[in-house]
């Protein structure tokens, strides 16, 4: 589904990733972990398209088709989505208009019709029941003064909403509590089907307990250094990161 | 240099106009503008606005013989049945008197300028040019203790099509103690020859008074407009403005307020949404003249393509108006790089314990929110707008007159999708 190929992307200037291949297929769950700074928003920020990057070199295929040559709204329509590590705040845009928006523009591309305002509101406050989240956060700005676990939940019911083919959750489980992770957890599982795959950024063997994911891919200096089973998570837990790269680096 | 506006043709214009009671005051007007002629860059106050264009628009005007065109009924309509208010309608500097006649059983008192007594102030460069060349004007008042005298529209439209139009007008509102009223102030015009509207509305809040006041300049593209409103508000009254600048070519509003009376307080906001080569200046100055006086402003404003906005704000907090409270905000986003903001707070306090404050910023809108709408399948274009209607509604949310605001937010959502599309309007 995704192929990433020698992906070299820089930022400001400085190469961030520097040769990193990924090959996601669909059905599975791929979780990437590593230290920090070392790429992995980089990576879902060039997946997702911000042009912020530059992609130097390498390809980047979803479905077989080069991504590189699609706009982030393009992207999104063909079933990408991303979960932002920092969800950004937009005042003033009211967070159910901005889902009802991204959910048609979803469909229209699929040449389906648009949903009515009423059967939209059906739709939501069925995937927040699930998510555990109050219908008022429906009619607040997008993220607007939400709390960090808040603004992450409400990541996980866009992506609920969207039923995207691909989803990248960047640090989706990072300040969540107990509870948030678990209802996060039930979001991705709920999700997870023969035709969809996920990648999961995270830091933390915990929210490997709730979702368990096919592999394990270790990005250390803008590549990835080490990739195995759902094992290599509580190695990575116990050894951290430094053995990873002076293995790479010997 | 002063713009030279010909005064030998105006003299000519004066003396055209209808002989009512207004003659003695065009005179006296006529003689100050001879002296004083109209200010140039060199005046402080109209540094960022060259007049030399709409001197240019009368100046043809006056050639051509200075004619008033009538204005169709259809537009007015247009307009008037947009809103629930009892409309006052002036189309082309001329009184509709059937309008008046309308308020004959209701609360509000309506006379012709030229029927009243009022002295027409004049000591704005504008308003001398307004008085000299005014057919007619209207004065209206609301009676004392009048709870809520209800919606008065103030509708000023103008036509110019084949030659070029100029046209005065001039309100006076009083409202004496203790009475309350709402209004809305609205420019349109319509026609595809060059024209120039000079407006000078004269407000006075008795104690305890209430009026809220909404207004909306939604000109043809070509069109010039210079408006003014000055309001002197008395001991525990109380003044709500918003000011919407939708349309025009070159636009300037001065607005005026004066807290003359203790307790006295006003809240005022304003929004330019501006494109093409429009320019929006508004300037808007409070003088606290006793303490404690309280005013608060929030104007916020768009610039794309190659427009030019202006916003010049001053408080002048004067000796002896200690427990006075002055605070000012204004914010714009920048669209390109051929635009232009002007952004100039100006605080002057000569009191004791006075808080004062004023935050400017002017901005892009943010790429991260924008990526962020993007992510999620709006095309830019429809992300762009929706960050510039989130930036425009906060003007529309904190206006006066509830009723009205889904109306303003529909034209400022057109406004803003037209500003998106390079601008069609
Ligand atoms: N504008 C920029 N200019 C230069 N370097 C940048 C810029 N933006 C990000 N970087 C650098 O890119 C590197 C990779 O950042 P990235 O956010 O991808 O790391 P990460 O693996 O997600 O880290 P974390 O685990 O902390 O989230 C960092 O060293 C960061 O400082
Ligand atoms: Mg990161």
């Amino acid at each position: 589904m995704l192929e990433i190929k020698n992906l070299n992307a820089s930022i400001g200037g400085s190469e961030i990733l520097r040769g990193l291949s990924l090959c996601v297929r669909a059905g599975e769950v791929h979780a990437i972990m590593g230290p920090n700074g070392s790429g992995k928003s980089t990576l879902a920020q060039v997946v997702a398209g911000n042009d912020a990057y530059v992609v130097n070199s390498g390809s980047l295929l979803f479905d077989g088709q080069d991504l590189l040559a699609l706009e982030p709204e393009e992207r999104a329509r063909r079933g990408i989505f991303l979960g932002f590590q920092y969800p950004v705040e937009i005042p003033g845009v009211n967070n159910a208009y901005l889902l009802k928006a991204a959910f048609n523009a979803r469909r229209k591309h699929a040449g389906l019709s648009e949903i009515d305002a009423f059967e939209f509101l059906k739709l939501a406050k069925e995937k927040m029941a699930m998510l555990d989240m109050d219908p008022k956060f429906l009619n607040r700005g997008v993220n607007e003064g939400f709390s960090g676990g808040e603004k992450k939940r409400n990541e996980i019911l866009q992506m609920a909403i969207l039923e995207p083919r691909l989803a990248v959750l960047d640090e989706t489980d990072s300040g969540l509590d107990i509870d948030a992770l678990r209802a996060v957890a039930n979001g991705v599982n709920a999700l997870r089907g023969p035709d969809r795959a996920i990648i999961l950024v995270t830091h933390y063997q915990r929210l490997l307990d709730y979702i368990e994911p096919d592999f394990v891919h270790v990005l250390s200096d803008g590549r990835i250094v080490r990739s195995g089973d759902k094992s290599l998570a509580p190695e990575l837990e116990e050894k951290g990161y430094d053995w990873l790269r002076e293995a790479a680096n010997a | 240099m002063k713009p030279l506006l010909s005064i030998d043709a105006v003299r000519t214009a004066v003396q055209q106009l209808p002989d009512n009671g207004l003659a003695a005051a065009r005179l006296a007007a006529l003689t100050r503008l001879d002296a004083d002629g109209l200010p140039t860059a060199t005046h402080e106050d109209w540094k960022y606005t060259d007049l030399t264009r709409i001197v240019d628009v009368s100046n043809r005007w006056l050639a051509a013989g200075a004619t008033t065109m009538p204005v169709a009924d259809a537009a007015v309509a247009a307009i008037t049945d947009q809103f629930a208010a009892s409309w006052l309608v002036i189309r082309n500097g001329m009184v509709d008197a059937r309008s008046i006649a309308k308020f004959a059983q209701s609360d509000v008192r309506i006379d012709l300028l030229s029927a009243s007594d009022k002295a027409l102030e004049c000591d704005a460069p504008l308003s001398g040019l307004n008085v000299a060349l005014l057919q007619d004007g209207l004065a209206i008042r609301i009676p004392a203790n009048i709870e809520h005298a209800g919606t008065v529209g103030l509708l000023f439209i103008d036509h110019a099509a084949a030659d070029v139009g100029v046209s005065q007008a001039r309100i006076v509102i009083e409202l004496e103690g203790g009475s309350a009223a709402d209004f809305i102030e609205y420019h349109s015009s319509t026609g595809d020859a060059a024209h120039y509207a000079n407006t000078v509305i004269e407000l006075r809040l008795a104690d305890g008074a209430r009026c809220n006041y909404v207004r909306v300049q939604d000109r043809q593209a070509g069109h010039d407009q210079t408006g003014r409103l000055t309001a002197t508000l008395g001991a525990d009254s109380r003044l709500q403005h918003a000011a919407f600048d939708l349309g025009g070519n070159l636009v300037r509003n001065d607005l005026d307020i004066k807290l003359v009376g203790r307790g006295s307080a006003t809240s005022f906001s304003g929004l330019y949404l501006a494109g093409r080569e429009q320019h929006v200046d508004n300037h808007t100055r409070v003088d606290h003249l006793v303490g404690p006086t309280h005013s608060e402003q929030e104007y916020r404003g768009i610039a794309a393509d190659a427009a030019r906005c202006v916003w010049n704000g001053k408080a002048v907090v004067h000796r002896g108006a200690d427990g006075t409270n002055a605070r000012q905000a204004n914010h714009n986003l920048l669209l390109s790089a051929a635009a232009e903001i002007d952004a100039k707070p100006e605080l002057e306090i000569y009191a004791d314990d006075v808080k004062a404050s004023h935050g400017t910023t002017i901005g892009e809108l943010d790429q991260g929110a924008l990526f962020y709408l993007r992510t999620r399948g709006l095309d830019e274009a429809a992300a762009r707008c929706l960050l510039m209607r989130a930036f425009a509604e906060k003007i529309v949310v904190r206006s006066p007159l509830p009723a009205i605001r889904q109306t303003i937010s529909e034209k400022v959502a057109e406004r803003v999708a037209a500003l998106i599309v390079g601008d069609a309007k």
